[in-house]
């Protein structure tokens, strides 16, 4: 079984994001970018799958400009096998990315396709539910455990008040929660190995899709700063304060 | 002309990062403790046989060491990105073997030397020191007066060393002595010395600062086979400064991580504390030495860098250098002690690894030559250069 791995390059996640001065997005010149957080346990988990002896290769694909084949060659580095990148300077929204993806999918017949629950610049959450509509598979969304048996899918999803259990006909859909893995280092050698694996370049014509944006963004905007608070002096003050300034009680 | 290390450098840079982040930094405060119990502050053997398990897992073991010999070869760029990181926290560890002495084995062993000297130490299996500085002879070590005379087969060594690390952990030590009555770097020979060969007297331990240790050496009709001979007699000063030469560029790389990690410190104290109703990272005198700190460690990681490459490619940077440690450690000096002046009380507690970061550089600002000599050796070089 072939696993595929999408690997978005994001900003990392220790930088503190700053909003561009005039309110288009965030600044990523000069930033230091890596891989999404979630996809990273993407791929671990594809390498424990191969490991298993369950998936005989692993894939991983990341969209958007050159600089991804970074994030594609560290993929390769923790044992992904080979890459695919699908080059373009259009801004990328989550049905573009779907689209893409399920164009690969057709291409390179997947048993399964392993994304993050969200990425962690935008965190949209939609990929791998749209991706899974597209193809018409079933999904696991937020999966803290996976496990393969007698060709089917089980995924421990966690939800609100718990965990719940599915099981899943391949070929399927998952994306990943925190608690799914702990992603390895890529050891050196690793490292020079991905050098020599291979990354193919494709354009979204290639592919047969249009990624151009659905979503128009009207501006971004950092959280308002919150004011500081007062301390007040007696019960007799707070009482006062909440009926007669904040008009709350 | 490209400024950027290589993908796979900037991944291994990534890999060194995280291991010093989540396996050598988190031994810091036990370290510190120990040091300030007056116990040594070096990790315990069952820490580093932990770590070293680790490093070979991770395939970070023989990084310069060449492919036939088991190692992975990487050239000095990549050396000095990892030596960056590891500059990062005041714990005493590097990936096995130690660079200086490797490369001057390689450069001076013959056949028989290669086998019972540099392949073991090359895989990390034997560990070694080095005897230049003698008491009336340190930053001028062709000064040296410890010699070295023929006896029918064998030769005898009589003299005395000083301020040699880490002797009592090695399996042996490559001590430099005089061969006839030259003068300056005439007659410099190196030899190797197995512990335990009777005349070689480990005469007492010096505590130094910065959680080191230095050992005064005698030796005493010290006899040695033709064998012990590593190099060509008489020659032994140049294979012994480029050893100097590979030390110094790591030194480079180490301070400049060390100065990386003092300025982190700072910012994140200044946005922290507030003072006389202001935050410290809001005040001038702190965001100059902020700004300032990063500036440097700007320009003298590409010194470093440029270096590295150009040693790479064959080039000679003797003056490179001695440019680099001089700007590195007066770096760190500088960037260590503003973020201990930022920090106030908290910044003199022996909690911190600041203060040992700072005992750590005021010895680099000594060893491998002190600054005046390499102010010394550039101005020379380019007085002399002149018509
Ligand atoms: C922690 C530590 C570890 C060491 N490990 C080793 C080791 O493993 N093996 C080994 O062989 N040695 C080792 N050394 C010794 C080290 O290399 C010498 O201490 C160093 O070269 C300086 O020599 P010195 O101490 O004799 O100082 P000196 O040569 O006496 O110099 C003293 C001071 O005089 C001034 N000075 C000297 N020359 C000049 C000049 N030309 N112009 C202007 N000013 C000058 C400088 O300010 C200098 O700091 C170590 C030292 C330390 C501190």
């Amino acid at each position: 079984m072939k696993i595929l791995v999408p690997v978005k390059r994001v900003v990392d996640y220790n930088v503190k994001v700053r909003v561009k001065s005039d309110g288009t997005g965030v600044e990523t010149a000069g930033v230091k970018m890596s891989m999404n957080p979630f996809d990273e346990i993407g791929v671990e988990e594809a390498v424990r799958l191969k490991e298993k002896g369950v998936a005989s290769e692993i894939i991983a694909v990341s969209l958007g400009l050159p600089a991804c084949a970074e994030t594609i060659r560290t993929a390769l580095a923790m044992g992904a096998d080979r890459g695919i990148l699908v080059e373009t300077d259009v801004d990328l929204q989550p049905l573009a990315v779907a689209k893409l993806l399920a164009a690969i999918a057709a291409k390179e017949q997947p048993g399964l396709i392993i994304l993050g629950k969200q990425a962690i610049d935008d965190d949209m959450s939609a990929t791998g539910p749209m991706l899974a509509a597209l193809l018409g598979w079933p999904q696991g969304t937020f999966a803290s455990k996976v496990t393969v048996e007698d060709g089917k899918l089980l995924v421990t999803r966690e939800v609100d008040g718990g965990l719940e259990s599915v099981s899943l006909n391949l070929p399927a859909i998952i994306t990943t929660d925190l608690r799914l893995n702990e992603p390895r280092y890529a050891s050196l050698p690793n490292i020079m190995k991905a050098r020599k694996k291979p990354i193919e370049t494709v354009k979204p014509a290639d592919l047969g899709v249009d990624p151009a944006p659905r979503l128009t963004v009207v501006s971004v905007a950092e959280p308002p700063k919150r004011q500081a608070g007062v301390k007040v002096g007696s019960v007799a003050e707070l009482v006062s304060k909440l009926k007669n300034e904040a008009k709350v009680i | 002309m490209m400024f950027e290390l290589a993908e796979e450098h900037r991944m291994l840079k990534d890999l060194v990062a995280k291991f010093v982040d989540q396996e050598l930094i988190p031994l810091e405060p036990a370290a510190l403790a120990r040091e300030t119990r007056g116990e040594k502050m070096g990790l315990s053997h069952d820490e580093e046989a932990r770590l070293h398990a680790k490093c070979k897992e991770l395939g970070l073991w023989g990084l310069d060491v060449p492919e036939q010999f088991g190692g992975a070869n990487l050239p000095a760029v990549a050396l000095m990105a990892v030596n960056e990181e590891l500059g990062r926290t005041c714990i005493p560890f590097f990936f096995p073997p130690d660079s200086p002495n490797l490369h001057m084995l390689m450069a001076a062993c013959n056949e028989d030397q290669k086998q019972r000297y540099m392949l073991p130490y090359a895989s990390g299996d034997k560990k070694s020191a080095i005897a230049i500085s003698e008491p009336g002879a340190g930053g001028d070590p062709s000064g040296m007066t410890t010699r070295a005379v023929k006896d029918g087969d064998e030769w005898v060594i009589n003299g005395r060393k000083i301020w040699v690390s880490r002797v009592p952990q090695v399996d042996f030590t490559i001590v430099m002595a005089r061969v006839g009555e030259g003068k300056r770097h005439e007659g410099i020979t190196a030899f190797l010395v197995d512990k335990g060969t009777p005349g070689f007297i480990i005469e007492r331990e010096i505590p130094m600062i910065g959680g080191q240790r230095t050992y005064e050496l005698v030796f005493d009709n010290l006899r040695l086979p033709d064998a012990q001979v590593l190099g060509t007699i008489g020659q032994g000063f140049a294979p012994m400064q480029l050893r100097l030469t590979v030390r110094r560029l790591q030194m480079g790389a180490w301070c400049t991580g060390m100065a990386v990690r003092a300025l982190d410190m700072m910012i994140s104290q200044a946005k922290q504390r507030t003072t006389f109703g202001v935050k410290l990272s809001d005040r001038q005198a702190v965001q100059w030495w902020i700004a300032d700190a990063a500036t440097r460690i700007h320009a003298c990681r590409l010194m470093v860098l440029h270096a590295a490459a150009k040693q790479d490619s064959g080039g000679d940077v003797r003056t490179e250098a001695s440019m680099v440690k001089l700007v590195a450690t007066e770096l760190a000096q500088d960037v260590i002690d503003h973020a201990m002046q930022t920090f106030g009380a908290m910044g003199m507690t022996r909690e911190l690894p600041l203060q040992m970061m700072m005992q750590k550089v005021r010895t680099m600002r000594i060893y491998e030559g002190p600054s005046e000599v390499h102010r010394m050796v550039i101005a020379r070089r380019l007085i002399d250069g002149r018509k």
